[in-house]
């Protein structure tokens, strides 16, 4: 007889090969939230510009440190689709017969997770060309752009595995649409559109001192306007990403074993 | 490994204390071909569902396969083949994908997986199929393909979740003959859930009745029959009105009535005998059935009598 348990690896690159065919079979749902995100990048740096002239920002590039923002907000689309594409597993009764594979509950949850990330990741690579073309430098040259996109990937498999772990809970579109309405908390309690040293509320300070997103948007912005001259906001960043990705990746995978169950 | 199923007083109890399954126990041999039959929120689907490893119990004891569900449920998995009440079928990828998929999960390589969807997909007619979207397929052919991905790894046991309900009556006789041919041919154990009283005789071996989340008859169909079987009176009416004033006529203690919209049924030992009487109630009333026939024990009646019973508080509660 032919069965036998598959191994992880194999298993999660099949289901994220599936996970990846069923998005790019659906563009209506991609195309626009490529579009959103870069339509983003057009209006901050139309609108907010001028305020780079600031002492605070020390002649640094608006466009530049406006990037991140727009990169982090794409992941409501990107990644967040992921959660979506689950609660449609669950309408089809697809994902129950997932549940019946040999495959580990991990495996499972990791295909729309990866596929999610991915497409943020081409995201976020689009947003740096438009950028590129709107006047961007970065100084961390090349290797700078690719540190980037390594917290773009981090920060995707994080909200994904949130957004998928959300889904299964929720496992209804509506419910698992408003579970990612803590992405405006997270977005806007930060050093969104002014450095922390701006920001004049103490609330604010206090909420975005607690937020992950402040440390990404800091080890993004270190390395698009400054380079690697100071590379602890780097890793700190680096840090609270694996952080966030431990925690949203095993709520997912604790999700699927009870997402079918009812008690 | 092997194709038994031992299942020791299992309780699940939901959210609510909605008590879906209340103490049942039941063994399948292998090979054999086992039927769940029961109306709509009997607890069928919870059974399979905590059968399955997609549900734990609140207590009892589960074995699949040799297998203790709750300890090794990935062994479980890997023995048994489910096809649920709801089809498991992305509509995004084609049915050759989705069996070569399915084959991919279940451990077979590359290769080995594009020959057994071919196999798959001759054995259920897809063939020519294969490459189109599943989610343009016909209710049918989504069935027929459900079973095919649920046979990807030849299971030893079969869970078929009402396996036929909302299909017309070709797909359903070419449903019935692949499990048959699977059980016959292939020695695979089934696990049958249906509300067809047709369909648990037709095909099953042996038969439990659930009602309410508890077992309340189990025997081979013709055993049923035979100990549970009355002669049924079924009378029918035009209009409803006249079917329920009939009912109130002729309904005693003597023997069990039963209206379904304009059809009044009567179960009773002896039909012939109450024949006469059941004509002279009717009559004082007025009241003229379109159609009114004896019949001898069908499984049917044996459905209505048992599950009748229970809400009467003839057997539980």
């Amino acid at each position: 007889m032919n069965k036998q348990q598959g191994n992880f690896f194999s298993d999660t690159l099949v289901m994220t090969k599936r996970s990846i065919v069923t998005i790019l079979r659906n563009p209506l749902i991609f195309i626009p939230n490529l579009a959103i995100s870069m339509f983003f990048l057009f209006v901050y740096e139309a609108g907010l510009s001028g305020i780079a002239n600031l002492p605070a920002f020390e002649g640094a590039n608006y466009l530049a440190f406006i990037l991140p923002v727009s990169i982090v907000s794409a992941a409501i689309g990107g990644a967040g689709g992921a959660g979506q594409a689950l609660v449609k597993d669950l309408d089809n009764g697809f994902f129950s017969r997932l549940l019946l594979t040999p495959s580990s509950r991990l495996a499972i949850v990791l295909g729309p997770i990866i596929a999610g990330m991915l497409q943020l990741v081409i995201q976020a690579g689009l947003i740096i060309c438009v950028g590129f073309f709107l006047g961007l430098e970065v100084a961390g040259g090349a290797l700078g752009v690719v540190v980037v996109l390594l917290l773009t990937l981090g920060w995707g498999l994080a909200f994904a595995g949130y957004s998928v772990g959300v889904a299964l809970r929720a496992k209804n579109a509506q419910s698992a649409q408003a579970g990612t309405f803590i992405f405006f908390p997270l977005i806007f309690l930060s050093t969104t559109f002014v450095p922390y040293e701006l920001i004049d509320a103490a609330w604010l300070k206090v909420a975005a001192s607690i937020n992950p997103v402040t440390y990404l948007f800091e080890a993004m912005r270190t390395v698009l306007i400054d380079g690697f001259t100071d590379t602890w906001p780097i890793v700190l960043g680096f840090l609270v990403i694996a952080g966030l990705c431990a925690i949203t990746i095993t709520f997912s995978a604790v999700s699927a074993k009870k997402a079918v169950s009812t008690d | 490994m092997n194709g038994t199923i031992h299942v020791e007083n299992i309780e699940k109890t939901f959210k609510g204390d909605v008590r879906a399954v209340r103490g049942v126990s039941f063994d399948v041999a292998d090979g054999e071909f086992f039927a769940f039959l029961g109306p709509n929120g009997a607890g069928k689907s919870t059974t399979v569902q905590l059968l399955t490893t997609l549900l734990k119990p609140t207590s009892g004891k589960l074995e699949v396969a040799g297998y203790d569900v709750n300890k090794d449920p990935e062994k479980v998995r890997l023995s048994i083949g489910v096809a649920l009440q709801e089809t498991g079928i992305d509509p995004d990828l084609k049915g050759r994908e989705l069996l070569e998929f399915q084959a991919r999960l279940f451990g077979f390589s590359k290769k080995e997986a594009k020959k057994r969807a071919e196999e798959l997909l001759e054995l259920v007619g897809l063939t020519e199929d294969a490459d189109r979207l599943s989610g343009k397929y016909s209710g049918g052919m989504r069935r027929r393909l459900d079973l095919a991905m649920t046979l990807v790894h030849q299971p030893k046991i079969l869970f078929l979740d009402e396996p036929t309900t909302g299909l017309d009556p070709a797909n359903r006789k070419a449903i019935w003959r692949e499990i048959k041919r699977l059980n016959k041919e292939e020695g695979t154990t089934i696990f049958l859930t249906t509300q067809y009283l047709e369909e648990a005789d037709q095909l099953a071996d042996r038969i439990s009745i659930i009602n309410k989340g508890q077992i309340v008859a189990t025997g081979t169909p013709a055993e049923l029959k035979r100990t549970l079987g009355l002669d049924a009176i079924v009378l029918q009416f035009d209009e409803e009105e006249e079917a329920i004033s009939a009912y109130d006529a002729v309904a005693t203690d003597e023997y069990q009535t039963e209206r379904v919209k304009n059809d009044v049924t009567i179960l009773a030992e002896n039909g012939t005998s109450i024949l006469a009487d059941v004509i002279r109630k009717l009559d004082e009333r007025n009241l003229h059935p379109a159609q009114l026939n004896v019949k001898p024990p069908s499984l049917d009646d044996v459905f209505i009598q048992v599950t009748n019973e229970q809400k009467e508080g003839g057997l539980n509660e």
